[in-house]
């Protein structure tokens, strides 16, 4: 069972090994084999592979919530964005003179003539100055999706708002922020958004080294997310936030202020979020708001789903699985994708209620019913819910 | 004659015929009129060199009501009418708009509307080449063009009267008063009486006497005249930088009326606002009732309600296209299309929600968070689907005549097609309430939707309810698709734009209740387009969503709850 | 009435549902370690009535207060819970997917902070009264069975496990017996029983021989408000808990 309080051997080892391959193997792979091997992993695919890290530790945020704590949000990109904007917006200010204006302004505050908005620091805008020091910025990334999560969740919880209207409210913010995001008057770039970075903490961003250093860090981060939730589900908190899922009211009549541990989960994953949005930005280049869209947060959401929810490796799998398919789908048959991602969710919800995890003992449950009614009459017992049940006992 | 443009000709044969009959129709015309004295006039006028005589006699035509003096008048000041020159004997003519293959046309003499005819009693021809145009300065045309403002004066058409006069009258000029005067004693239009005195009025601002100028202004003052408005304020600004000249009466009296006018603006603008809202209010509220009906009954949120409505704007473009093809491109029958289109949409949409129901969401019910999920995914499908068949670009869905154009209510446009879909929106409740309150499908709906269970086991078919319930509301939001075609764009991502809108609406409103949507929908469509002059349309959404969830914190569960008794209710 | 100390007191409690007076005019005193029976037709406001006392519907007025003088209608669920007010629902509400140990320890009295549960460990002291609770309720053996897997009538137990797990000092106890055989009715009268005294408990009942079994004082709620109070004799005489009941015509009157 994963509410296990220690950690297994077994589990120990299969991460050991995880971390082993992401940190060490495929880098060095990268690196040091010669570009003819075999075993040589290209640039782009490290690039690629980054990406998907990052997304994986989005997925893991909305897992937290949705598979552990039963709060559906339909808002977790939006906290990825805002993560991403925040060492987005360092980013611009060490471009430097190279932008297409040779300014020290970032390109499009110079194209939408800032500095008549703000003559008094030559157009930059006042509340980017601080984003100048990568420390900064590299703060504001944990305390902008904090703040903002913070404040929805205090007010969504505090009046007791759950299940769907959760979702449907967490949409609406995610909304109304797409909609401020891109206005140009709103000072993050509008349209566009954030893009053609040049440095980070001074390296090349586009270099090969940067890129190696970036997704090594990503599976840092996805590493130490992945035991700090581990960690968190473990402990009795963790025992609350799945009574909290499976009973809400019960957990409230047993004197727990229920509306605080749900909010701890919301602003947590908030920040796991954030902090995946800020590695992932540097290795694609770019932010936009179409990046926090609604849209984006459900096809976070797709991913738990069809990895497996309510367990830490499902969202990872489906994370990385999803978003290779999705790649390989949208070079091979752009136009068939969303087919291909509107059936998943649809198969996914209707046929796999526990994602791929808990798919081989799904399997295994269809076959012993299966056996046992070709081999007598037995009596229809095993409900559905007990499939599910042996499926998270591993 | 613009008439004989658009006449299509088939053949030589009708070719000749309609010429003859216009020929006949344009004779008969202009010779009723030989020999008033204005043609001889004008003809003295177009052969004057007499500044002063041409337009003493220009002035005098305005009381001329004969079309040959207006269509020379019209010619001389653009340079087409020509004068004759044979045997010393000038001859004032007008070129007959009918022209043969060289170009050339007969001439028509000003004096009685003849055609001017060749020793063998045939018209002659000319060319223009050939001709020599009466001489107009331009001071000259000047006067011509007063003359032929006032002319409009009498035009048979209200309208273009009524618009004449505004225009006569914001140039201020006192020379027409008289004519205004003139004209306002037959005057029988109610709005051209109206236009006349604003005209006079307007005019009469800048007399000398103090007396008329109070009493002009009151007059535009008590009128609520927003054309007068400008003249006013206009006035104002001299009046403040030479006092002396003007005095205080008018300074005070300049004061109120600007303010009157000012007030009753707002309040145009401000109804104006209110009618906007409403319809936004409508289109939101049929839009939302069929999801909040779903909702209500089922627990499950449709994520492609947004498509299914966009299905619906689509269901009205085929309709139409399939009019087109059938009626042509205008005319009666194909005003019909969008009565039709309705009909049509909702079945679609109805049958999308059943196949929908069947298909998916029946085996979501004890999941809702699933279930949205799920339908999320069908919602893509279907916007890949409509994108494939119809391209991902807008398509054009028009209006049938009786739906464009608007009402004039005190200066107040009333769309007809915002008109329409409140009174469609008004329809649509009283039906959906009629079916939950009369009908047996109706009360089988309100007893799933109290308890599930009991309903079932007294021996409702839930599942067949919830079938039923799920096409009805997907075909309501079907129509509210047609209804949008005819007021925004229709594209794939049309459903988008609204679903969020209708979400908001059902947290709002509360689950299920009629009453509640129908609140819900007029507060978000009204507060949207009353924060919309202010903030632009984006900080105002912004402000509606903000609005909506600090509302929350008030009444958690919406403007009308139901409830429960369970542990997780 | 002289002027004794209640553990529970309400008076003059009113709550209207959409026009439907679920509670009128509603006078009950609880003395301290007492067992209450309450019993009333459906509707009669018995669950409107514990829903006021936990907190999770606001009466309209009326007093309600805990002790000595704390006021309930200003607090919440959870507050309520804290001052040591248990309740059990109509339907077994457990975590399903936890273990019947982690079940009792989630409901073990001590601090309910989310800090606390992040880093505090399970003490042998804990461990030991969880223990205790199990055996009282007869769930030793089923520690490490998931909730969900329990037969109807331990998961009845397990949620009176988990009030007691929380050493409240008034139980709200809503039909225990429903769903339950004969033999279990019976265990759950004794388990009752046995916790009268260290406790004051309400129970919620419709079944009158279980009613018989635990009952000292029984009250008849009717339209929300207090029909009449005594033994279970007292009460199965009155000819207006008859009517009630049995929906006799009124003799005249």
């Amino acid at each position: 069972m994963l509410s296990n309080k220690s950690i297994s051997k077994r589990e120990l080892l299969l991460l050991v090994i995880a971390a082993l391959i992401g940190i060490v193997v495929l880098p060095c792979l990268n690196a040091f084999v010669p570009p003819a091997s075999f075993f040589h992993v290209s640039n782009f695919s490290i690039n690629i592979y980054g990406k998907y890290l990052c997304y994986a530790v989005l997925a893991i945020g909305v897992n937290l919530l949705w598979g552990y704590t039963g709060l559906l949000s339909l808002g977790q990109a939006l906290f990825f964005s805002l993560g991403g904007y925040a060492l987005g917006m360092h980013l611009m200010l060490m471009i430097g003179k190279l932008g297409q204006y040779k300014s020290d302004l970032p390109d499009f505050m110079v194209f939408l003539e800032f500095i008549k908005r703000f003559p008094e620091t030559g157009g930059l805008p006042p509340h980017w100055i601080p984003f100048r020091s990568f420390w900064f910025a590299a703060a504001m990334v944990v305390v902008v999706p904090a703040v903002v999560s913070f404040v929805f969740g205090w007010l969504a919880f505090r009046s007791r708002i759950k299940g769907v209207y959760f979702s449907i409210l967490s949409q609406a913010l995610t909304y109304a922020a797409t909609l401020m995001f891109f206005r140009n008057d709103f000072t993050f770039g509008g349209n566009n958004g954030l893009t053609d970075f040049k440095f980070i903490l001074g390296h090349e961003i586009n270099s090969a080294a940067t890129k190696r250093g970036l997704f090594i860090a990503s599976a840092v981060l996805l590493l130490a997310v992945y035991v700090v939730c581990r960690w968190l589900t473990s402990t009795k908190f963790g025992l609350i936030q799945r009574a909290i899922r499976d009973s809400e009211n019960r957990v409230l009549f047993s004197g727990y202020a229920t509306a605080n541990f749900k909010l701890f989960v919301f602003v947590l994953s908030g920040i796991i979020c954030g902090l995946g949005g800020a590695l992932f930005v540097p290795q694609v280049g770019i932010i936009n708001p179409s990046e926090m869209a609604p849209d984006k947060s459900l096809e976070a959401v797709v991913w738990c789903a069809v990895g497996g929810r309510g367990n830490l490796l499902g969202p990872i799998l489906g994370a990385v699985g999803c978003n290779a398919l999705k790649s390989y789908a949208t070079h091979s048959f752009a136009e068939q994708w969303p087919y291909i991602l509107g059936g998943l969710f649809i198969f996914a919800t209707l046929f796999m209620p526990k994602g791929l995890i808990g798919l081989p003992a799904q399997l295994m449950e269809i076959k012993r019913k299966f056996t046992r009614k070709n081999g007598d009459a037995a009596p229809q017992t095993a409900p559905a819910d007990v499939a599910f049940e042996s499926a998270t006992k591993e | 004659m613009g008439e004989s443009c658009r006449l299509e000709i088939r053949n030589p044969c009708s070719f000749l015929f309609i010429h003859a009959f216009l020929v006949l129709l344009h004779l008969a015309a202009f010779a009723s009129f030989a020999a008033s004295p204005h043609r001889t006039n004008l003809v003295e006028a177009v052969l004057s060199e007499d500044l002063a005589r041409q337009t003493d006699i220009i002035k005098s035509l305005v009381e001329a009501n004969d079309p040959l003096i207006e269509q020379a008048l019209t010619a001389w000041r653009g340079g087409s009418l020509y004068v004759l020159e044979t045997n010393d004997t000038k001859t004032p003519i007008l070129l007959d708009p009918v022209t043969d293959a060289e170009g050339s046309a007969k001439a028509i003499r000003l004096i009685d509307g003849e055609f001017v005819k060749g020793a063998d009693g045939k018209p002659l021809v000319f060319a223009v080449a050939d001709l020599t145009a009466a001489d107009a300065t331009s001071k000259l045309r000047k006067v011509i063009k007063a003359t032929l403002d006032l002319f409009a004066l009498g035009n048979p058409n209200p309208a273009m009267r009524r618009d004449a006069v505004i225009k006569l009258g914001q140039e201020q000029n006192p020379d027409y008063l008289p004519f205004f005067e003139t004209r306002q004693k037959t005057e029988q239009n109610l709005e051209v009486v109206k236009a006349l005195s604003e005209a006079v009025a307007t005019t009469q601002l800048l007399s000398e006497d103090e007396s008329v100028r109070l009493a002009a202004i009151g007059r535009l003052g008590t009128m609520r005249s927003i054309n007068g408005l400008n003249f006013l304020q206009r006035l104002e600004t001299e009046a403040k930088a030479a006092p002396a000249k003007y005095g205080e009466k008018t300074a005070d009296a300049l004061h109120k009326s600007i303010r009157d006018i000012q007030d009753y603006i707002q309040w145009g603008n401000f109804f104006g606002t209110a009618f906007r809202g409403l319809s936004l209010a409508a289109i939101l509220l049929v839009a939302a009732l069929g999801l909040a009906i779903t909702f209500g009954l089922m627990g499950v949120i449709n994520m492609a309600h947004g498509e299914v409505i966009m299905i619906g704007a689509y269901s009205a473009y085929v309709t139409q296209n399939v009019f087109a093809k059938w009626f042509g491109a205008s005319g009666r029958g194909f005003d019909c299309y969008f009565i039709a289109a309705l009909v049509v949409s909702f079945v679609v949409a109805g049958l999308v929600g059943l196949i929908l129901e069947r298909g998916v969401i029946r085996f979501l019910y004890k999941r809702p968070l699933e279930s949205l999920l799920a339908t999320w995914g069908v919602s893509l499908v279907l916007q890949q689907i409509i994108r494939h068949i119809f391209g991902a670009a807008n398509v054009q869905v028009n209006s049938p005549s009786w739906l464009s154009g608007s009402f004039n209510v005190s200066d107040v446009l009333l769309g007809y097609n915002r008109l329409f879909v409140i009174g469609f929106a008004v329809f649509v409740v009283l039906l959906t309430y009629l079916l939950l309150t009369r009908t047996s499908l109706g009360l089988q709906i309100r007893a799933v939707m109290q308890n599930r269970h009991m309903a079932s086991a007294l021996g409702v078919r839930t599942d067949r309810v919830n079938m039923m319930t799920f096409a009805f509301g997907s075909g309501l939001a079907g129509m509210a698709g047609a209804c949008l075609s005819q007021i925004g764009n229709v594209g794939p991502a049309l459903g988008q734009y609204h679903i969020v809108d209708c979400f908001m609406i059902v947290v709002l409103g509360g689950v299920g209740s009629i009453v509640g949507t129908v609140s819900a929908s007029l507060g978000v469509g009204v507060t949207n387009q009353i924060l919309e002059p202010w903030l632009g349309s984006v900080l105002g959404k912004i402000t509606v969503l903000a609005a909506i969830i600090l509302f929350l914190q008030w009444r958690p569960a919406g403007l009308f709850v139901t409830r429960s008794r369970s542990l997780e209710g | 009435m002289t002027q004794k100390q209640f553990i529970l007191t309400l008076e003059g409690v009113n709550k209207t549902f959409d026009g439907f007076k679920a509670i009128n005019d509603l006078n009950l005193y609880m003395d301290e370690g007492e067992l209450r029976v309450i019993i009333g037709p459906n509707g009669a406001g018995k669950s409107t009535m514990l829903d006021i006392i936990t907190g999770r519907t606001r009466p309209d007025k009326g007093k309600v207060e805990f002790g000595k003088d704390t006021d309930l209608t200003k607090l919440n669920e959870y507050q309520i819970n804290r001052l040591g007010i248990g309740r059990k629902f109509q339907t077994p509400s457990v975590y399903i997917e936890h273990t019947v140990f982690e079940n009792v320890w989630l409901s073990l009295e001590g601090s309910r902070t989310v800090w606390s549960t992040l880093f505090s460990r399970i003490t042998s002291a804990q461990r030991e009264r969880i223990h205790e609770v199990l055996k009282t309720i007869g769930l030793v053996d089923k520690a490490q069975t998931k909730a969900g897997s329990l037969a109807h009538g331990q998961k009845q137990w397990l949620e009176i496990g988990m009030l007691l797990a929380q050493n409240p000092k008034l139980l709200l106890v809503d039909e225990p017996a429903a769903g339950m055989t004969d033999e279990e009715t019976a265990k759950t009268g004794e388990l009752l029983m046995s916790l009268a005294g260290k406790h004051s408990i309400i129970v919620i009942e419709h079944d009158m021989v279980f009613v018989r079994q635990i009952a000292r004082k029984v009250t008849v709620l009717h339209q929300g408000n207090v029909l009449c109070e005594g033994t279970v004799d007292e009460v199965q005489a009155d000819e207006r808990v008859i009517e009630v009941y049995l929906g006799r015509k009124k003799k005249a009157a």
